[in-house]
């Protein structure tokens, strides 16, 4: 199930709220459990009893890891965690991938499997194994209620979606939450503006992209326009999520981190990955970078932990090489910016450090908006005007006119000009009086148009949904 | 407002919606057609093991639950409206708007498909029509007066013309681009009005070195109001609606129309399928796969086949004032191998095929 789905916004969310808000306290964990599996279940049915095995062997890993805490034995749980985890993401998300490549390599024919990715599994897995591990490193206590445990990994606001939520972030709030209608109204203030982003903002631009895709005749120009529009959709879908899941959360009483936090204001690349995927970034940063050293080792040692970081990010985006060449590509300039490059970006005005990051982002997205690397060459080809193409021509131009204001809504929106200038203006009595009133009738209206959007368009993919 | 009245107002307005949409959306009965966009309804899929673990019981569910949904046409004109005011965009779904006229995007030029439609026709004369007088005709959609000077894509309509009368072969072109403008059209719909065919039906009169000239005095004109073309429903957006308005007289009162599909004899005009799902089916009824006009008292004994689409449907009363028997067949719903099992072909039969560029553009309707 999706968020922005009538199926989700006006029978399950209302259902489970109901649901939520009559059981006391200590049944309110039971009803998102059962909640957060019928929400799997719906749009993944075949792969719910995965999720639920995935839960358990999590859970009884943590008791095991407890267990044998301290003594020199407990890293045998530990990896067996870490290996039956990473093996259903293995199997699930990479063996064609292994299988292709090998076929490729030696000229076999070993046949491809036919199945599916399970929605989520890339989250859930992280989530899982992010508990074992804190669990090894004593940082979190071990959750002894199977039931609480099971609701930490399936909770449906971040199941398919994001963000990763670390279990000691929410360690607290699974055994007592508090709620309030500041905390709800907030929630769904929140949960709005993310339906919001990606209805009117993210599926506007998706379909620009599907009109380019399906276009005979490119143009250069086009080619940007389809760059920019696909690093903007991206942005607006995934932090669109990540605002719904952070929303519903509030709702019910959880507090997750945020995840993104106005990413293209960044002005080199370092900045932007603490801006974008917050909670990806530093699950690798725990899990991965710290424990290979971190950056308290030798140059090269620094650098091979870098790329291996970054290749494993790029990897966990796809089983295709394009994201691995996206990771790398993010690698490349994050030891290049650490060596020189930010020494000579500090030099330069704040709007060229912000070109330069726009410039390198928005080829990064491009090597990403792809099937396989050959197509990311040719979209670069296309950009830089080494296919026979005219520059222009009327669908360009037509279509460039009639997505402008889209385009500088998303622009606008992606920085937080919106956000200063309401936080200025509510300064003075008087606005924050007529902001506080108009803001219901405005999310009233603004739910109406998104539900408009909803019911006259089929058009609803999510990009994350595969990863 | 403090903060605490607007977060309470926030909450009670956000569960007055998603819980009011739900009550009604669940006391609602279920709707089969929607007259706006003329099609039908998705209705509530089957459960079966099956299609319940694949999937594709839930994704059906989806579809039905937005077909279904309460204020559904509503909804879809708010959506229309941030499109096409808010956000500035050109169209909604293709339909877009110049002052009051709505038209839907017919973008780009199909050459693979003008050429199968080409074809089609060297075919059919292949088989039928040989020794027989020949003609063709395109009919231009909107798009042809209201895209390319108001900022929209349009086709290349001297390249469809090109490309048919290149590879068209016995046939002769009768070009109606020059004889019809805009206000010829209906504003809601992509049909033209009878009214103005005039001209039209006297140039293929010509064409065909018949005497009968029609005049829009001869005929009684019948009002039906208000008329809310196809394109009305698709673009979601309140806008005046048209007059639909037939013409008759005494002679084509008595014109007979055979249906060879239900082999029912019928009129010409039924005003009581101006309630219907489609207003335009007051003319023959509708989409037909094979009709025949006989009319009665007309000036001679000619014969005209008329390879159609939904266009001719208001033209061919007109020409009803200058031929005995008019068959219209529509290739869209008969296989053109199936004719012969219907129809007789002989030489002092005229023959048109009177097509618009929209079916042109999309000649694989064609059977």
């Amino acid at each position: 199930m999706l968020f922005p789905s009538i199926s989700f916004l006006f029978y399950f969310l209302p259902g489970v709220l109901l649901a939520y808000f009559l059981v006391p306290a200590r049944y309110k964990n039971g009803v998102l459990l059962i909640a957060s599996l019928f929400f799997y279940f719906y749009g993944e049915p075949k792969y719910v009893l995965l999720l639920v095995l995935a839960s358990i062997s999590g859970y009884f890993h943590g008791l095991w890891i407890n267990k044998l805490r301290g003594g020199r034995y407990a890293v045998i749980p530990l990896i067996s965690s870490i290996i039956v985890g990473l093996s259903g993401l293995l199997y699930f998300k990479y063996t064609n991938f292994f299988i292709v490549n090998i076929n490729s390599l030696f000229g076999s024919n070993l046949a491809v499997l036919k199945q599916v990715l399970p929605i989520g599994i890339s989250f859930y897995t992280f989530q899982i194994l992010s508990y074992t591990i804190d669990v090894y490193r004593g940082g979190i206590g071990v959750q002894r209620k199977l039931l609480d445990f099971m609701t930490y990994v399936s909770l449906f606001p971040q199941l398919i979606a994001g963000p990763v939520v670390r279990y000691a972030t929410v360690e607290g709030q699974l055994n007592k939450r508090n709620h309030s209608v500041k905390d709800m109204a907030s929630g769904i203030n929140r949960f709005i503006v993310g339906l919001a982003k990606k209805v009117i903002i993210a599926n506007t631009l998706g379909e620009l992209g599907q009109i380019f895709l399906q276009l005979d005749e490119k143009t250069v120009l086009f080619y940007w326009i389809f760059a920019v529009a696909f690093m903007l959709q991206i942005y607006f879908d995934f932090s669109g999520y990540s605002d719904m899941a952070i929303g519903l959360g509030r709702i019910f009483g959880f507090h997750f981190l945020e995840n993104f936090n106005y990413p293209f204001m960044a002005k080199n690349m370092t900045e932007f990955w603490r801006r974008w995927h917050i909670s990806l970034g530093t699950w690798f940063r725990n899990y991965v970078y710290i424990p290979l050293g971190g950056n308290r080792v030798s140059t090269l040692k620094w650098i091979r932990n870098v790329f291996v970081v970054w290749f494993l990010t790029g990897f966990w985006h796809g089983a295709q090489w394009n994201f691995v060449a996206w990771g790398l590509y993010f690698a490349m300039f994050l030891v290049l910016e650490k060596v020189a490059l930010n020494h000579i970006l500090e030099r330069l005005p704040v709007f060229l450090r912000h070109f330069y990051l726009l410039f390198f982002v928005l080829i990064s997205f491009v090597i990403f908006n792809a099937d396989g690397l050959s197509e990311s060459l040719n979209n670069l080809k296309g950009m830089f005007g080494f296919l026979e193409i005219p520059f222009s021509g009327a669908e360009t131009i037509y279509y460039l006119k009639s997505y402008s204001l889209v385009f500088l809504g998303a622009i606008v929106s992606a920085t937080p000009l919106m956000k200063d200038l309401v936080t200025t203006l509510v300064s003075h009595k008087w606005v924050k009086t007529a902001f506080y009133t108009a803001t219901p009738f405005m999310q009233l209206v603004l739910l109406l148009v998104i539900t408009g959007y909803l019911v006259d368009s089929s058009f609803n993919p999510f990009l994350y949904f595969r990863f | 407002m403090k903060r605490q009245f607007r977060d309470l107002a926030v909450v009670l307005g956000f569960m007055a919606v998603i819980f009011g949409f739900s009550l009604l959306n669940i006391l609602k009965p279920d709707t089969a057609v929607s007259i706006s966009e003329r099609r039908q309804l998705a209705a509530r899929p089957k459960l079966s093991q099956t299609a319940l673990f694949s999937g594709a019981y839930f994704q059906a569910y989806e579809q039905y639950l937005l077909d279904q949904f309460v204020f559904r046409t509503e909804l879809r004109s708010f959506k229309a409206f941030t499109r096409l005011y808010l956000l500035n965009q050109q169209d909604n779904n293709d339909i877009y708007l110049v002052g009051g006229n709505i038209s839907k995007l017919e973008y780009p030029l199909n050459e693979k498909a003008i050429g199968r439609a080409a074809e089609k026709l060297n075919s059919i004369y292949r088989q039928y029509l040989q020794g027989m007088r020949v003609s063709y005709a395109i009919i231009p959609d909107k798009n042809y007066f209201m895209a390319a000077n108001n900022g929209y894509l349009s086709m290349d309509y001297n390249e469809l013309q090109q490309i048919m009368q290149s590879t068209v072969k016995n046939m002769d072109y009768l070009n109606l681009f020059d004889l019809l403008t805009l206000d010829d059209y209906y504003k809601t719909d992509l049909h033209w009005r009878q009214e103005k065919l005039i001209n039209v039906a006297n140039k293929i009169f010509e064409h065909y070195g018949l005497q009968t000239r029609v005049t829009l005095e001869q005929f009684v004109k019948t009002e039906l109001y208000p008329f809310y073309g196809s394109y009305y429903g698709q673009a979601a957006l309140k806008t005046k609606p048209d007059t639909l308005l037939y013409l008759n007289n005494k002679y084509l009162e008595k014109a007979l129309v055979f249906d060879y599909e239900t082999e029912a004899t019928g009129k010409m005009y039924l005003p009581e399928k101006f309630e219907g799902v489609d207003p335009y089916d007051v003319f023959l009824s509708g989409a037909k796969a094979l009709l025949t006009i006989t009319n009665p008292h007309a000036p001679g004994n000619k014969e005209l086949l008329l390879f159609r689409d939904s266009f001719s449907s208001s033209l061919a009363p007109l020409l009803a004032e200058g031929y005995a028997k008019i068959t219209l067949i529509d290739l869209r719903y008969i296989a053109a191998e199936l004719l012969e099992e219907y129809l007789q072909f002989s030489p002092d039969q005229d023959v048109l095929f009177l097509y618009n560029t929209q079916i042109l553009n999309n000649s694989i309707l064609f059977k």
